[in-house]
C-alpha cells in the first residue's frame, strides 16, 4: 500500500489517522466479530493499528474478504470505531471489489437504481461457477422480470446526472 | 396520516412480499403512503465512500421534501442510510420496525390469535446496529407474538448476523452463518430484512421464513398472508 492509498482510505471514510490512534488495544471487537463465527480467528483492531502506523494490509486478510457489516464492533467498540466502513475504503482503495459489488455499482450508474436481473447478467459467469444455480427451487418468490426503470435526476458522481446524460 | 414513502430497490424485485406488506398494513390503519418520485438506490452497503452514500440518500430526502415529514424505508439498509443522511432532521425518517408498537398497531382488529404456536424473532444486523440508527423497541416482535397468546425463543441468535452480505460473494460463509441461526430457531423465523429473509430461505432445510409484515397481517385476518 502506498501513501496515496492510505490517504484515500482516510478520506473515504472521513476518519484521521488519529483517530485510530484511541484503540487501546481492548480487543472487544475481536470478541464479537461475525467473522470469528467462521473460525478465522481476526482481530479487526490489527486493521485500525496498521492504518495508524502506515503498515501493510494484505488484500486476502480475512477480515477484508469476509467482513459482513455487522457492526457489532462498531457497538462494542468504547469509541464506536466503524470498522466496517474502515475496511469497505480499503477494499475500495485496493481494488478489491466482487464481481457482484461492481456489477451493483454498474447498476447504480446506469439506472440510478440497482435492477437485479442485471445484476445477476453481468455476475453471472461467477455465479454459474460457483454453483448459485441449484439454489433456484428456493428462489421462486423473489425471481420476476420487470423493466428497468432509469432515475432521471441523480447528481452523484459516476451516477446519473439528467435524462439526457448532461451533468 | 400521510407519510413519504421509500420502496428502496429490492422492495420493487426481489422483496416484493414486504413491500406488500407494508402498504397494506399502512393501507388497513388508513394511512396513506406517498412514494417518493424519482426515487434511487440508497447506496446499501457497496461504497466505501461515506461522502457518496450520504449523497445518494440525500437525493432521496431532496425529492421526498413537501410529500410528508415523516419518511418510511421498510428495508433495513435502507432505513439506515436515508437515517444518516437526514443530517440537518429535517424529516423523521422510520423502519417500519420502528413504529410497529402496540399502540401503532391498535388501529388493526386482530382476528387471529397465535396461542401455542412459536415464533423466532430474528433482527440481525441493521435493525439493531450501529446505535444511532437502530430501532428503539429491540423486543417489537417478540412483544406483538406474545401479545396474541404466542411463544417466542431465539434470544440468543436475534443479533447474530446471517451473513447476507457475503451471499453473492463468499456464499460458504453465508451458509455457514445463516446454519448457526436456523439450527436454533424453532417455529417460523420472523426477519424484516430481504436479504435476510433470502440467505435463510436458502440455507433452509425445514425452517420457515416469514415476513413480519405477514404474521400481522395473518393476525389481522387477510387471507394467504402465511
Amino acid at each position: 500500500m502506498n501513501e496515496e492509498q492510505y490517504r484515500t482510505i482516510f478520506e473515504l471514510t472521513g476518519y484521521g489517522r488519529e483517530d485510530f490512534s484511541v484503540c487501546l488495544g481492548c480487543k472487544i471487537c475481536a470478541s464479537v466479530c461475525t467473522v470469528n463465527d467462521l473460525s478465522l480467528s481476526v482481530n479487526p483492531q490489527d486493521i485500525l493499528l496498521a492504518l495508524f502506523l502506515g503498515q501493510e494490509i494484505a488484500g486476502d486478510h480475512a477480515l477484508v474478504r469476509y467482513c459482513t457489516s455487522c457492526y457489532r464492533c462498531s457497538n462494542a467498540c468504547p469509541w464506536g470505531i466503524r470498522i466496517p466502513e474502515v475496511i469497505r475504503a480499503l477494499k475500495e482503495s485496493l481494488g478489491l471489489e466482487s464481481p457482484f459489488e461492481r456489477a451493483f455499482k454498474g447498476s447504480v450508474r446506469i439506472w440510478g437504481r440497482v435492477y437485479e436481473p442485471y445484476i445477476f447478467m453481468k455476475a453471472g459467469v461467477f455465479l454459474l461457477k460457483e454453483g448459485y444455480l441449484k439454489y433456484m427451487p428456493k428462489w421462486t418468490e423473489y425471481v420476476s422480470f420487470h423493466l428497468p426503470r432509469r432515475v432521471r435526476r441523480l447528481s452523484s458522481p459516476g451516477g446519473l446526472s439528467d435524462s439526457k446524460g448532461r451533468p | 396520516m400521510d407519510y413519504a414513502y421509500y420502496p428502496g430497490c429490492s422492495l420493487t424485485g426481489s422483496a416484493r412480499r414486504l413491500d406488500k406488506g407494508v402498504r397494506t398494513i399502512f393501507r388497513l390503519l388508513g394511512h396513506t403512503l406517498r412514494d417518493i418520485p424519482d426515487w434511487n438506490c440508497c447506496g446499501a452497503f457497496e461504497y466505501g465512500d461515506r461522502k457518496e452514500l450520504t449523497r445518494l440518500s440525500g437525493e432521496n430526502l431532496r425529492k421526498a421534501k413537501g410529500l410528508a415529514p415523516e419518511v418510511i424505508a421498510p428495508c433495513p439498509a435502507c432505513s439506515k442510510n436515508l437515517k444518516e443522511a437526514n443530517e440537518d432532521g429535517g424529516f423523521r425518517v422510520y423502519n417500519p420496525l420502528d413504529l410497529f408498537s402496540k399502540d401503532f398497531l391498535s388501529g388493526l382488529t386482530m382476528k387471529r390469535d397465535l396461542k401455542g404456536r412459536v415464533f423466532t424473532p430474528y433482527y440481525g444486523c441493521v435493525l439493531l446496529r450501529p446505535a444511532e440508527t437502530a430501532i428503539p423497541n429491540t423486543s417489537v416482535m417478540e412483544d406483538f407474538v406474545t401479545s396474541l397468546g404466542g411463544d417466542v425463543t431465539g434470544e440468543k441468535v436475534k443479533d447474530r448476523c446471517c451473513g447476507g452480505n457475503r451471499f453473492f460473494i463468499n456464499k460458504w460463509a453465508t451458509e455457514k452463518l445463516s446454519r448457526l441461526i436456523l439450527e436454533k430457531s424453532k417455529g417460523p423465523i420472523l426477519v424484516s430484512c430481504p436479504l435476510c429473509h433470502m440467505a435463510l430461505t436458502t440455507f433452509s432445510r425445514n425452517e420457515k421464513i416469514v415476513y413480519f409484515t405477514d404474521l400481522i397481517l395473518y393476525a389481522a385476518g387477510e387471507e394467504g398472508a402465511l
